[in-house]
């Protein structure tokens, strides 16, 4: 089938479109150069064309979201709606239920979203439940940040094995690339403590947060794998850690990139929720913004991207693998409490955080995530997110882009006091003029993501790559985003069309199409005898000490339906 | 003024819900528009005709000048008022779960039994129910911890279970005997209760005033006793008599307040030792 998408003003930042009015085309799912007459025309005449959202974070599948359904049944009754034709019935405002989720993402034009943290032992259940969210490609980040064979290894500066064990894990799970989260932190927390500062190491294992970072970085290279290590680093949260955050940053400053990823991406290193790791100060009295501190680091390194996690102030789930940082925030603010341990791998805490602009706390954590998007001048290194759903939930990503089109309304909301006084006594927020273009805006929610994710079919309307494209109600040359805030929320809020692999799911505002989801994982070639040896070093330790048979743990084909799988060549 | 009546054709064993059918939608509506309304039951929607014949008399220019009365047999009627801010509804017999749940201004008369979760989350209005409510009088839904935060509820029976649980905010006043549980997690508000309590009102509560005037059977081990108070007003309203004051739940750091009517638990303050007339200094006996 061949559409050509006619008169729409482009936006597609990884072929340096900034603007310009001109015909997307498509065929069997993928973007050409030509169609032939019999082509079917959508008029999109003055609207914007943008290639369909990536998301480099969030949490949509998995088992913290089923312990958060679970336990916060009140969410559940917000964003109801009935089943129509086409749709299931919707439920969930900060966590969704899955159809919700994908049906959601699909009306505000995204294409693909990552789940940010699978723990490798819940990857079946993980992968079940994304084969049950609609609309969206969903590639899995395994966590290794604690796994204690790769703290075993990284004590030995044992990169090899390191290297063949991700290699292996990627495999049995089905993932896409390493995600770090709180290393040696989540361990620390099986013995009810907590790691300070990446020097610190975790108990019994004699290994430090830096040692496990650097270890998984330059096992990471070795193995070519498109995406670098994803890290949450320690203290997240924490006043007067912005320290921690350069010095993990800064750690894999010496760390080559692999000859073959270097192609496809820029950094080693890609910082999720930077927003949570800009705080000095020693404790939330006298807390400030580091924003630029940490955003001057990025600025004079190239190694280095990350994504914002911007506060929504809006009533919200927290649920992260980082369990010691969600006790801790349970004792602030007494609300109910999941705790989780995933045996010999990871932890995890889920708490409902209300953000409120009223609170002190929260509007500087509100002004931090705008600060470091404004400060950090190249929008390839930066990226638009919620932290889905710990910061607010994804539904809210128009509004944000309201607030970074428009210093108008952010100083509004500061000078009308709709936030507390601290976001202007205790951030440079005030200061900031800058406001961001569509350009920019389509960089940070679609190109920037894209290259950093090594995704070579993805994030661009280049001819050969996926269709996968949003247009969206908004006249770039009509409107003035400074002053027309309102508008730029509403015309982003919901898609005129979303367009996936070539299939129309959204027209009109309207979801027209249910589409299967399909995972995308990285399979890693020319690993398989050292991937042998590894496993067989671990087996005694595995049988020994997990509580499911090997035969049980790996992910097998049929969990996952309708793969994407990425050959790479680790070697 | 506008006076919306339905009268019942028959009755349905799934539940009718009313949650559309409240004064703030349907002030303007004339008998056509019930005519060609579908009531949701169960996973459909019928024509609410099958099952009411409406009337309509009277005009309003908003919810506050609607009064409907609902006439029949109500027990499988659902939602009735619930998230109304204005008007006044009748009903005319028992009804079945969340009458009055969050609404916030309006008032609402059941004369018969309400089932589970009547004035659930309300912030407003008032809720009077002359017959007896089952569990969840006045409490948030399950899962939230915030619960009614405004308005008054009357039960003129009995109340069930978890009466003004997560209250935070309002008054509930049951006239008849109350399960256990009363006020359990409640932050605010005031639960005043005519009869007799079975066991443990005010588990883990951490603020608000509970008010026994009957018999309590058991308290739990969190409240600690203050003393006497004689006539304690509370919340502006006084109520006249000897009371025994306990503060909790200590578990929590909790500063609630519970009071017991004394004639009524003699048989507690006993257990400190011979009392004289006026039953003064209380902490003298606990201290012995």
């Amino acid at each position: 089938m061949e559409y050509i998408l006619k008169n729409g003003i482009v936006y597609d930042p990884a072929n340096e479109v900034n603007g310009e009015k001109m015909d997307v085309m498509f065929k069997d799912g993928i973007i050409v150069d030509d169609v032939s007459a019999d082509a079917e025309v959508l008029d999109v005449t003055d609207k914007i064309v943008m290639p369909a959202g990536i998301d480099p974070h969030a949490h949509v599948a998995g088992p913290k979201l089923v312990v958060g359904r679970l336990y916060r049944p009140e969410d559940s009754r917000r964003g109801v709606t009935q089943k129509t034709k086409v749709l299931r019935s919707e439920s969930g405002f900060s966590i969704p239920s899955c159809p919700a989720t994908g049906y959601r993402y699909s009306r505000l034009g995204y294409g693909t979203v990552v789940e940010a943290a699978m723990p490798p032992l819940e990857a079946k259940h993980t992968h079940e439940e994304i084969a049950t969210i609609p609309q969206i490609d969903i590639p899995a980040m395994p966590l290794f940040g604690n796994n204690w064979f790769v703290m075993e290894y990284a004590k030995d500066n044992n990169i090899e094995d390191i290297a063949a064990f991700v290699a292996a894990w990627l495999k049995l799970t089905k993932g896409y690339g390493i995600k770090i989260v709180n290393p040696c932190g989540s361990e620390a927390w099986g013995w009810g403590m907590n790691v300070h500062g990446i020097n610190d190491k975790a108990p019994y294992f004699d290994v430090t947060s830096k040692e496990v970072v650097v270890a998984l970085a330059k096992a990471n290279e070795m193995l070519n794998l498109p995406h670098s290590i994803h890290i949450h680093p320690n203290d997240l949260g924490h006043p007067g850690n912005v320290p921690t955050t350069i010095e993990t940053m800064d750690c894999v400053k010496d760390v080559k990139k692999g000859s073959k990823a270097a192609e496809i991406r820029d950094q080693v290193m890609h910082v999720c929720h930077l927003q949570f790791h800009s705080y000095t100060g020693n404790s939330w009295k006298d807390a400030a913004s580091g924003a630029e501190e940490v955003a001057d680091y990025i600025n004079k390194h190239d190694h280095i991207t990350c994504d914002i996690g911007q506060v929504t102030l809006d009533e919200t789930t927290t649920m992260t693998a980082d369990a010691p940082m969600e006790y801790d925030l349970f004792k602030l603010s007494g609300l109910k409490w999941a705790n989780k341990d995933i045996e010999c791998e990871t932890a995890a805490g889920i708490i409902p955080c209300i953000y409120s602009a009223k609170n002190p706390v929260n509007t500087l954590q509100w002004a931090i995530g705008l600060e470091l998007f404004l400060h950090i001048d190249d929008p390839w290194k930066v990226c638009l997110t919620t932290d889905h759903p710990n910061a607010g939930p994804f539904t809210r990503y128009p509004r944000i882009i309201s607030w970074l089109m428009s210093n108008t309304r952010r100083m509004e909301m500061i000078e009308n006091r709709e936030v507390h006084k601290w976001a202007e006594k205790r951030t440079t927020l005030a200061t900031l003029d800058r406001e961001y273009d569509f350009y920019d805006i389509a960089t940070i929610s679609r190109a920037a993501p894209a290259r950093i994710y090594g995704f070579t079919d993805k994030g661009a309307l280049t001819p050969g790559y996926r269709a996968d494209i949003a247009v969206y109600d908004i006249n770039p040359n009509d409107i003035d985003p400074s002053r027309q805030y309102a508008e730029i929320e509403k015309g982003f809020n919901v898609a005129d069309y979303t367009i996936k692999d070539g299939q129309i799911l959204v027209k009109d505002k309207e979801i027209v199409k249910v589409k299967e989801s399909q995972n995308v994982w990285v399979n890693v070639q020319g690993w398989e005898k050292n991937e042998e040896k590894v496993i067989n070093n671990i087996m005694p330790f595995f049988t020994q000490y997990y509580s499911v048979k090997w035969e049980n743990y790996p992910v097998h084909d049929h969990y996952v339906s309708n793969p994407i799988r990425i050959d790479v060549d680790g070697k | 003024m506008k006076t919306i009546t339905f009268d019942q054709i028959k009755t349905s064993s799934i539940a009718l819900e009313f949650d559309e059918l409240i004064p703030d939608e349907i002030y303007s509506w004339t008998e056509a528009d019930f005519a060609k309304y579908q009531v949701p039951i169960g996973n459909s929607r019928f024509p609410l005709t099958d099952f009411f014949e409406v009337t309509v008399e009277g005009e309003a220019n908003g919810p506050d000048e609607v009064e409907m009365i609902i006439n029949g047999d109500l027990n499988r009627v659902k939602y009735i008022g619930c998230k109304m801010s204005g008007g006044n509804i009748v009903c005319n017999s028992s009804v079945d779960l969340h009458v009055g749940a969050e609404m916030s201004g309006g008032s609402i008369l059941v004369k018969g039994n309400a089932a589970a979760h009547a004035g659930r989350e309300m912030s407003g209005g008032y809720l009077e129910i002359e017959g007896n409510t089952k569990e969840f009088t006045g409490a948030s839904y399950i899962g939230e911890w915030r619960g009614m935060t405004g308005g008054q509820i009357v039960v003129g029976g009995n109340a069930g279970k978890q009466c003004g649980e997560c209250l935070t905010g309002g008054k509930i006043h049951v006239k008849g005997n109350c399960d256990i549980l009363a006020g359990i997690h409640m932050t605010k508000g005031v639960i005043e209760i005519d009869g007799d309590v079975n066991r443990w009102p005010g588990g883990q509560m951490k603020n608000g005033n509970i008010i026994i005037h009957g018999f309590l059977g058991r308290l739990l081990e969190g409240f600690v006793l203050n003393g006497i108070v004689v006539d304690p007003e509370v919340e502006g309203v006084t109520y006249e008599g000897k009371y025994i004051q306990y503060t909790g739940d200590i578990g929590l750091n909790g500063k609630g307040n519970l009071y017991l009517d004394a004639e009524a638990n003699k048989e507690k303050l006993a257990t400190y030792g011979e009392l004289d007339d006026e039953y003064t200094s209380i902490r003298e006996y606990r201290n012995l």
